[in-house]
């Protein structure tokens, strides 16, 4: 569970340094730029330059060139080393003292009129990289000293340094770091905080610095890390808690440093490296001799007693890298976004995509759908990548070039699934639903063609319901991929839905056809034959329906007439010519009576020829029926339809029909309605009563030819008929008794029709008053009815009169003004002549009004109505 | 040096304390991850964010063993909720957290809210034998949907002591009482300082938990996170507000608390 996450470079190897004289220990480093300062064990002080070679295999090495060695002259070793780089100092802290030398030549500052260079009884300094203070020509400096309980401030300028302030610590510190106004403190018993300037403090956690050497390491604005017990890299920031878990360490550590995102730390046999994002140990190197370890401008330099060494960070990309070739995604991830800052944000976002995109794949072939989904999402991935895997999916005419480098090691599914037919489904299903789920994003844009089409071939083969789905909305299925994929898979439904969403609708209708003929065998839909004539029935193309309905009528044609009668109701759109489907369906009989049914009953197109037509197919096929008697209730139907036709239908050609039904001596009840028709009345009650002798239909007839006609002409109808029973009766034979009794039945049951006097007198004189009873009392009431329903009238008229008389007395007296001003109380416009007529009560109205008037009045109507009532 | 990014600072934070091997990282586990895993002792401390609404909470786990005790008060700096936990097989834990653990969390917040948990209730306890948690079985990670009401099973099972033993072995002896972790979560009250009838109730704040099973786990956590919004949202204001602090409002501010935590 490793990462290379740094490279352990030489930088100065001992000969440089110190030749074979086995007594010089490295004590500290320092490094500025290219300048490597060295302080030595003698008391010497080292300046080298140092550069970075790559060689032509990208590997990195240093040389380093001695520049010069200075003895500082006090026998003692080097302690610590810091450059002030803008002042050209060293600060150098030396058998107790501080003083500072020039970073060119060693030399010792000489001390500037006034200020003394030196601090003495110094055992720890620390520089402020983050000073409250902005002077870039001081630097601030943390100060402990042996004997004092206290921390001092010092800025050091170029050729003196001054004290700033001084602050008391609880117990005496060991080691400082500072950062703006914040101390961070080790002292002998514990880690605190100092802000020196509020004085405010907080402790940290309790730490034995006479046990272990602590470590307090400013790592980041307001952040240390600092060596806890039990061998923690504990971090703190300055309000005293901690944002960071811990890292563990061993117990030796005696430095360390951050290299984001890692933490560096040094012990007697070991550098190892943590992240800092998941706390865990990352690298391991093995390192003797540790004496120095620090970080410099984004590196981590090492000392070993002898020699000095650069921990070089390999690039970020290489180490996420090496963690996806060994599939530890998560970590890789964690990498990546943990860098984020650290990156210009547009590199980031091309680096964040391409490493969630290897990690879709690594998920992916590892059969983790939901993960990998998940990650290409995120990664934005282009998914031809991912169909790219898929042998044949892509369409030919696709442009689509893999990425490179490539986003994963896998040649194709079966080399991924490695001949598991299990594996290679699981993937597809989760193309299937990837696919489904990204295709009307934004992220295929710009290849919809080759996403739709790869869908539809993954629908085909794994006979997905949603393939009718996808060919029926609005795709960018490929037709010249598609078509053998589809063939191959006998989905030839689908294929013709696909020639009709590319307009093609003809292919589509040879293909559907040959299917319900049995030619191509394809089960999708059992009701194909129904979708056709739907389909043409819906086509707007006209060319394509007649070309194809015939085979539609002749497969079935109740059903194939749809095509016609079905005919959505386009607004705007051309309608289809009544007379031209007609002339289409002449060889199709059937369908051409189902035809005019429709346009005659249904949607009552009253157009004399449409009618004749009807009514004239319907006597066809009674007279073929007639013909060839087998079928009664057929027969009996197809009559009934013509009858209903015949009486109904005001348009047809009555003479035509007639004509038509020459010579056919069974359809004398259609004859008599052709001849009611005509208004030939006593033929066809002739017919009726003596070729039928069928005296209902007689009655029948009579009701219905003088239904919606005046009482007279109805009177004098049913005076025929009854005429006809009476008188054209052959006397003496049993009929005439029987035609007597159809007779009195129509008497009784219509008494209120005829004129009763007229009907007395023709009726036989033998006949008993009991028979005609119901006639009788009907006649009766009706008349008594009327003449009292006159009587009324005519008393009203009378008293009316009376009114007007006296009206007419009492205006004479006074008169009664018209102006053009005055309004008609009945019209309300005003008047434009004289005469006028005068309601009662005095009131003018026009003269037409008052007419108008008395025809509406109620006592009118009742006069005029009054003989139909009983 | 250039700067480490600063982590994205949480709203709130949460810290599990109690002895070591109580059980408090696979408590943790078993919340974020809806699994029971093996453990190894703690180190240092460790932790882990969880979005709960908007918010970002940061639950610490700390180390239990002695050595580490030092850092804990480190870990409460700023909590607004402290997790006590212990186990219920065995008193010294109990003990432990009025002995050592009490005190370190007096850098928590003023407003700090403190559950006490014994853990380990499956031992003990046949109801928390049976795991409530949904997803114990099926792994997927709804976290929603968890049964928060006691198990129906508890009213199914009519004889537990009996049935019970039959699951794993014998069940140990309960060493903490429900009533003695009620007891001690009062004197932390009286140890804050607080007033009992202004606090969250008792009965409220101790829980009874199983790592091992899910028994109350989701409970435990869930209602924490729904106790602390408050303070979050309080800080929140506070932040935008003008620095000084106003006392009236502050006292409103903690009425609401206490009314809104006893209905
Ligand atoms: N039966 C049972 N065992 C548990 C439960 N929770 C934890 N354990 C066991 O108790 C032991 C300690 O668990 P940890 O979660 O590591 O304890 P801890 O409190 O984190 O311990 P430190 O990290 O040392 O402070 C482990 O062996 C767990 O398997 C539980 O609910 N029931
Ligand atoms: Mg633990």
């Amino acid at each position: 569970m490793s990462v290379k996450a740094f490279e352990l470079v030489p930088a100065v190897e001992r000969d440089l340094l110190m030749g074979d004289k086995a007594r010089i220990n490295i004590e500290c480093i320092e490094c500025c730029g290219r300048h490597l300062y060295v302080g030595t064990n003698d008391c010497f002080i080292h300046h080298f330059l140092l550069d970075e070679v790559t060689s032509s295999k990208g590997r990195l090495s240093y040389s380093a060139q001695k520049l010069l060695h200075k003895y500082l002259g006090l026998k003692k070793p080097v302690a610590e080393l810091r450059a002030a780089s803008a002042l050209e100092r060293l600060i150098v802290l030396c058998d107790g003292i501080v003083f500072l030398v020039d970073m060119v030549t060693l030399e010792s500052v000489p001390s500037a009129a006034g200020g003394g260079v030196k601090i003495r009884g110094v055992t720890a300094f620390c520089i402020n990289e983050n000073p409250v203070n902005g002077d870039p020509f001081c630097v601030e400096m943390g100060v402990l000293s042996s004997k004092r309980r206290t921390v001092q401030i010092y800025m050091v300028y170029e050729d003196r340094v001054q004290l700033v302030k001084e602050v008391n610590t609880p117990e005496q510190p060991v080691a400082v770091s500072i950062d703006g106004y914040f101390l961070c403190l080790a002292l002998t018993t514990q880690y605190m905080i100092l802000n020196y300037n509020t004085g405010a403090s907080q402790d940290l956690f309790p730490y034995n610095s006479e046990e272990r050497t602590p470590i307090v390491k400013r790592i980041s604005r307001e952040e240390f890390l600092l060596a806890a017990p039990g061998g923690l890299g504990m971090f703190a920031n300055a309000e005293g808690a901690s944002q960071r878990a811990p890292v563990n360490w061993s117990e030796s550590v005696m430095a360390a440093a951050v290299c984001f995102p890692y933490v560096v730390a040094l012990d007697e046999n070991f550098i190892t490296i943590h992240s800092m994002l998941d706390q865990q140990l990352k690298q391991t190197l093995s390192f003797r001799d540790g004496q120095v370890l620090q970080d410099v401008e984004g590196k981590v330099m090492l000392a070993s007693t002898k020699a000095v060494y650069v921990l070089v960070p390999l690039p970020l990309e290489r180490q996420i890298q090496d963690l996806l070739a060994s599939h530890r995604v998560e970590e890789a991830l964690v990498l990546t976004e943990g860098a984020q800052r650290n990156i210009p944000k547009d590199k980031f976002q091309i680096l964040h995509r391409r490493i969630l995109q290897q990690a879709g794949f690594i998920k992916f072939g590892q059969l983790q759908f939901l993960e990998a989904k998940e990650h290409f999402r995120k990664g934005q991935l282009d998914v031809r990548e991912l169909i790219s895997l898929y042998p044949l999916l892509l369409p030919a005419s696709s442009s689509f070039m893999r990425c490179h480098p490539p986003l994963h090691e896998f040649a194709d599914l079966n080399h991924l699934a490695q001949g598991d037919q299990g594996k290679v489904l699981r993937c597809k299903n989760f193309l299937i639903s990837y696919l489904g789920e990204v295709r009307s994003t934004d992220l295929v844009n710009g290849c919809r063609d080759d996403v739709d089409t790869a869908l539809l071939k993954l629908y085909a083969e794994q006979d997905h319901d949603s393939l009718l789905d996808l060919l029926a909305s609005d795709n960018s299925c490929l037709l010249t991929d598609s078509i053998p994929w589809l063939e191959k898979y006998h989905k030839y439904f689908a294929l013709g839905l696909l020639y009709h969403f590319n307009g093609q609708d003809a292919a589509a209708l040879q293909l559907w056809i040959r299917i319900v003929d049995g030619e191509l065998r394809d089960s999708t839909r059992s009701d194909l034959y129904e979708y056709i004539v739907d389909f043409l029935c819906c086509s707007s193309n006209m060319e394509i329906v007649w070309k194809y309905a015939d085979w539609a009528l002749r497969k079935d044609p109740t059903k194939g007439v749809h095509i016609f009668t079905k005919r959505p109701v386009c607004k705007g759109g051309s309608e289809v010519n009544p007379d031209e489907v007609i002339a289409y369906l002449g060889k199709h009989s059937q369908a051409l009576l189902l035809y005019l049914e429709h346009l005659v009953l249904e949607r009552k197109i009253q157009k004399e020829k449409f009618h004749t037509h009807l009514a004239v197919l319907y006597l066809e096929r009674v007279v073929s029926l007639l013909k060839t008697p087998k079928d009664e209730d057929q027969l009996t139907k197809a009559r009934e339809k013509l009858q209903a036709m015949l009486r109904e239908s005001h348009l047809y050609r009555v003479q035509f029909v007639l004509g038509k039904m020459e010579g056919c001596e069974e359809l004398l009840l259609e004859r008599a309605t052709l001849h009611g028709k005509l208004e030939e009345h006593d033929k066809a009650l002739h017919i009726l009563v003596h070729k039928l002798r069928d005296f209902p239909s007689a009655e029948a007839f009579v009701v219905w030819a003088s239904s919606d006609r005046d009482p007279l002409y109805r009177q004098r109808l049913f005076h025929l008929l009854l005429g006809v029973y009476l008188h054209d009766a052959p006397s003496g034979c049993g009929g005439s008794s029987e035609m007597e009794m159809a007779a009195v039945d129509l008497l009784n049951r219509h008494g209120e029709v005829f004129d009763a006097v007229r009907v007395l007198r023709m009726l036989p004189e033998n006949w008993s008053l009991q028979l005609l009873r119901p006639f009788l009392n009907r006649a009766v009431r009706a008349s008594m009815h009327a003449s009292r329903t006159s009587q009324i009238a005519l008393g009203l008229a009378r008293s009316e009169n009376v009114q007007l008389l006296h009206d007419r007395l009492k205006e004479r007296r006074k008169p009664i003004f018209v102006s053009e001003k005055k309004g008609c109380h009945l019209c309300h416009n005003t008047f434009s002549e004289p005469s006028v007529v005068c309601l009662p009560g005095g009131v003018p109205v026009h003269v037409h009004c008052a007419a108008q008037r008395v025809r509406d009045s109620p006592t009118k109507r009742q006069l005029t109505n009054s003989s139909n009532h009983t | 040096m250039p700067d480490v990014p600063k982590m994205k600072k949480p709203d709130a934070k949460l810290v599990l304390l109690g002895d070591m091997n109580v059980g408090k990282t696979s408590l943790l586990h078993r919340y974020m991850e809806r699994k029971f895993k093996d453990t190894i002792s703690t180190v240092g401390g460790a932790f882990f964010l969880k979005q709960w609404g908007p918010h970002n909470i940061s639950i610490w786990d700390t180390a239990g063993r002695e050595q580490f005790h030092g850092l804990g008060s480190m870990y409460c700096r700023g909590a607004a909720a402290v997790i006590l936990t212990y186990d219920v097989t065995n008193w010294q834990s109990l003990a432990e957290l009025e002995e050592r653990f009490l005190s370190l969390t007096d850098t928590a917040n003023h407003d700090c809210i403190y559950a006490l948990v014994g853990n380990k209730a499956d031992l003990t306890d046949p109801k928390a034998h049976l795991c409530q948690d949904s997803d114990v079985l099926s792994e997927d990670r709804t976290d929603c949907e968890e049964a928060r009401t006691e198990p129906q099973v508890l009213s199914a099972c009519p004889t537990p002591p009996a049935s019970p033993a039959s699951l794993s072995g014998m069940l140990l002896h309960k060493q903490v009482a429900r009533e003695d972790a009620v007891a001690l979560y009062g004197r932390i009250l009286r140890y804050k300082g607080l007033d009992e009838k202004g606090s969250l109730p008792a009965d409220r704040m101790c829980f009874e938990t199983s790592a091992k099973t899910g028994y109350n786990v989701d409970a435990l956590f869930e209602t924490l996170f729904d106790l602390v919004l408050p303070s979050i949202l309080r800080k929140r204001h506070e932040n935008q507000a003008s620095p000084t602090v106003d006392l009236e409002d502050c006292r409103e501010a903690s009425g609401k608390r206490g009314k809104s935590s006893c209905c």
